[in-house]
């Protein structure tokens, strides 16, 4: 394969995985919400994008129609999120990833069932070469996760990322001091849903096809590292970690095409994964990045005052 | 006689067959501080929690300005002006101490979802005030110096003391403490209560429990006694220190 091309296509999958963080680190690393099922959502904006892009609806369209999708499905699942324990919504939300890829599998009448669909390119440029193609990708991927990057910053740095993390800290706390935590944790899975289900159809764009194996929990798993290694409740450290992840899976997936190894490469990647989160928890808990601060304007002002009034007392 | 700013008519809570507590009424009157005193135990602050909508009341009814409130949610009834401290500080460890205070704040503009995205101008300007109050709440509670600290760094009398400055930054009607004094020393404790007078002669009415009994009866126009989940006797200070039920109730029959 041309090396340019190995390159280009590490870019792409660094974007994508980087919506994915993004998303994972606003539900889970500032509001607390452990979602194990970032993969369904990652499989409704792809299958959502590629079922109607076949029937000519224009790439933003589809895009768009996926993170709505997915923006509803994460309403369903926030309802009972209120009712159960956390351990237990995990679990459940767990469970659904896997329901929804098992009815794409086994109902091939929704989309090719294991064959997946093929999507088609985007932007059709003439006579363009497959660089060119990649390259269009990756300006659309890295727009995504520009403005993906900007809401989960503002956001963060508002009054609302305080209430975020208030309710991450202590729900009944929060819930006392009068804030909603239903309808905040609704909102947070919505806009966490919508994120990876434009990461879906992105993914979906770039490979030009969908297929059920495609969205298998490892997924999941996988954005769960890039999350807690690069540091939850940073939105640098969510990117941070999907370039680090990104490089060391699409690395060894390389390496593999190389190597001849006495074991199969794939689970010597998963166990590679599992001592890394083991790693990652044991000497650096809090992640490579530290939790960042909320930042606001007059928070600013007011710590800068204040340095000043201690530089000239002392 | 006058109708109470919060009135509790014959509420009853109980776990499983404890009866924490069992037919309460009485009556908090608008202005000034009220006490609730009684042995541990007693159901004071399950009385609390039932106030506050943590837990559901299993019988009676309690208004707050006249309306009822037993089956709101804890950010409703704060959305009414009824705010509390816990008892045992529950604080956002992993946010700064200023950021706990503003958090606390009612009626913001910047919390919700979209005004945090578009409306930035508008909650920016309101923040810049919100600040200047918590800086002077926390300034009062002695706790200024450490307003860029996280809140998990503060010892156990600070992280109290920040309880009840938190509650004081949402501008209540009705504030319940629950034991605000505990673990705090003693000179910073009746310093409090001096602020707290302060502050409930211009407009806020506070109920509290207090094991600090000095205090309490120092500052309190009105104290009620609990004890096993009912109360058991109420007046003011001067009389309720000369009352055999309430020396009953800390020391037990005889
Ligand atoms: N969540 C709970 N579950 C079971 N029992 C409880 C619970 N909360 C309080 N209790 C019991 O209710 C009684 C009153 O407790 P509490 O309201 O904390 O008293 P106080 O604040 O006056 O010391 C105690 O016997 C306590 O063990
Ligand atoms: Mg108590």
């Amino acid at each position: 394969m041309d090396p340019l091309l190995y390159v280009l296509d590490l870019i792409v999958f660094i974007g994508i995985f980087g919506i994915l963080a993004l998303s994972l680190n606003l539900e889970f690393g500032f509001a607390g919400l452990a979602n194990f099922g970032k993969v369904a959502f990652f499989l409704i904006g792809a299958y959502t994008y590629a079922l109607l892009s076949q029937i000519g609806v224009p790439f933003y369209l589809c895009l768009i129609a996926g993170a709505t999708l997915s923006a509803a499905f994460g309403l369903l699942i926030s309802l009972p999120a209120l009712r159960l324990r956390a351990d237990y919504l995990a679990i459940a939300i767990l469970t659904f990833g896997e329901i929804l890829r098992l009815i794409v599998k086994s109902e091939s009448w929704i989309a090719g069932g294991d064959w997946g669909i093929s999507v088609s390119p985007a932007i059709a440029i003439s006579g363009g070469s497959h660089r060119v193609d990649v390259l269009v990708n990756i300006g659309l991927v890295y727009f995504c996760l520009l403005i993906c990057f900007v809401i989960a910053q503002l956001l963060a740095n508002s009054p609302y990322g305080r209430v975020m993390r208030a309710v991450r800290e202590d729900e009944v706390a929060a819930e006392a001091l009068g804030k909603n935590r239903a309808r905040y944790k609704a909102q947070v899975l919505m806009l966490g849903s919508a994120m990876a289900g434009i990461a879906g159809g992105l993914y979906a764009q770039y490979l030009q096809y969908v297929l059920p194996g495609m969205f298998m929990p490892m997924v999941t798993f996988t954005v769960w590292i890039m999350v807690l290694l690069g540091g939850p409740a940073n939105n640098w450290g969510a990117v941070l970690g999907a370039v680090l992840v990104t490089l060391f899976d699409r690395g060894t997936n390389i390496a593999k095409d190389y190597l001849t190894l006495p074991i199969d490469p794939s689970n010597l990647q998963y166990i590679l994964f599992g001592a890394l989160i083991i790693l990652v928890l044991l000497y650096r808990p809090q992640g490579l990045l530290k939790e960042s601060p909320i930042k606001t304007k007059a928070l600013e002002s007011v710590k800068r005052e204040r340095s000043v009034v201690k530089g000239k007392g002392s | 006689m006058e109708e109470g700013l919060l009135r509790i008519r014959e509420v009853s809570k109980h776990f499983g067959g404890v009866y924490a507590v069992n037919g309460v009424s009485l009556d908090v009157k608008e202005g000034g501080i009220c006490g609730l005193v009684g042995p541990n135990g007693s159901g004071k602050s399950t009385l609390f929690n039932t106030i506050l909508g943590i837990h559901r009341p299993d019988g009676g009814n309690i208004y707050f300005n006249g309306n009822c409130i037993n089956c709101l949610a804890p950010h409703q009834i704060y959305a009414l002006g009824l705010v509390n401290a816990f008892q045992l500080p529950r604080l956002f460890y992993q946010m700064s101490v200023l950021d706990n205070m503003l958090v606390a704040a009612r009626g913001q503009q910047g919390d919700k979802l979209l005004n945090s995205l578009f409306l930035r101008r508008k909650w920016q300007e309101q923040e810049k005030g919100l600040i200047e109050e918590a800086l002077e709440i926390l300034e009062l509670m002695e706790l200024d110096k450490w307003a860029f600290s996280l809140a998990g760094e503060l010892s156990g009398g600070q992280r109290k003391l920040l309880e009840v400055a938190r509650a004081l930054m949402a501008k209540p009607t009705l504030l319940l403490l629950d034991e605000p004094a505990a673990g705090i020393n003693p000179v910073l404790g009746r310093k409090m209560f001096q602020k707290l007078e302060d502050l409930s002669r211009n407009g806020t009415t506070f109920f509290i429990v207090e094991h600090r009994l000095e205090i309490l009866f120092e500052f309190a126009s009105w104290i009620y006694v609990m004890d096993r989940g009912k109360t058991v006797v109420g007046g003011e200070p001067e009389d309720i220190s000369e009352e055999p039920a309430f020396y009953r109730a800390y020391l037990g029959e005889e």
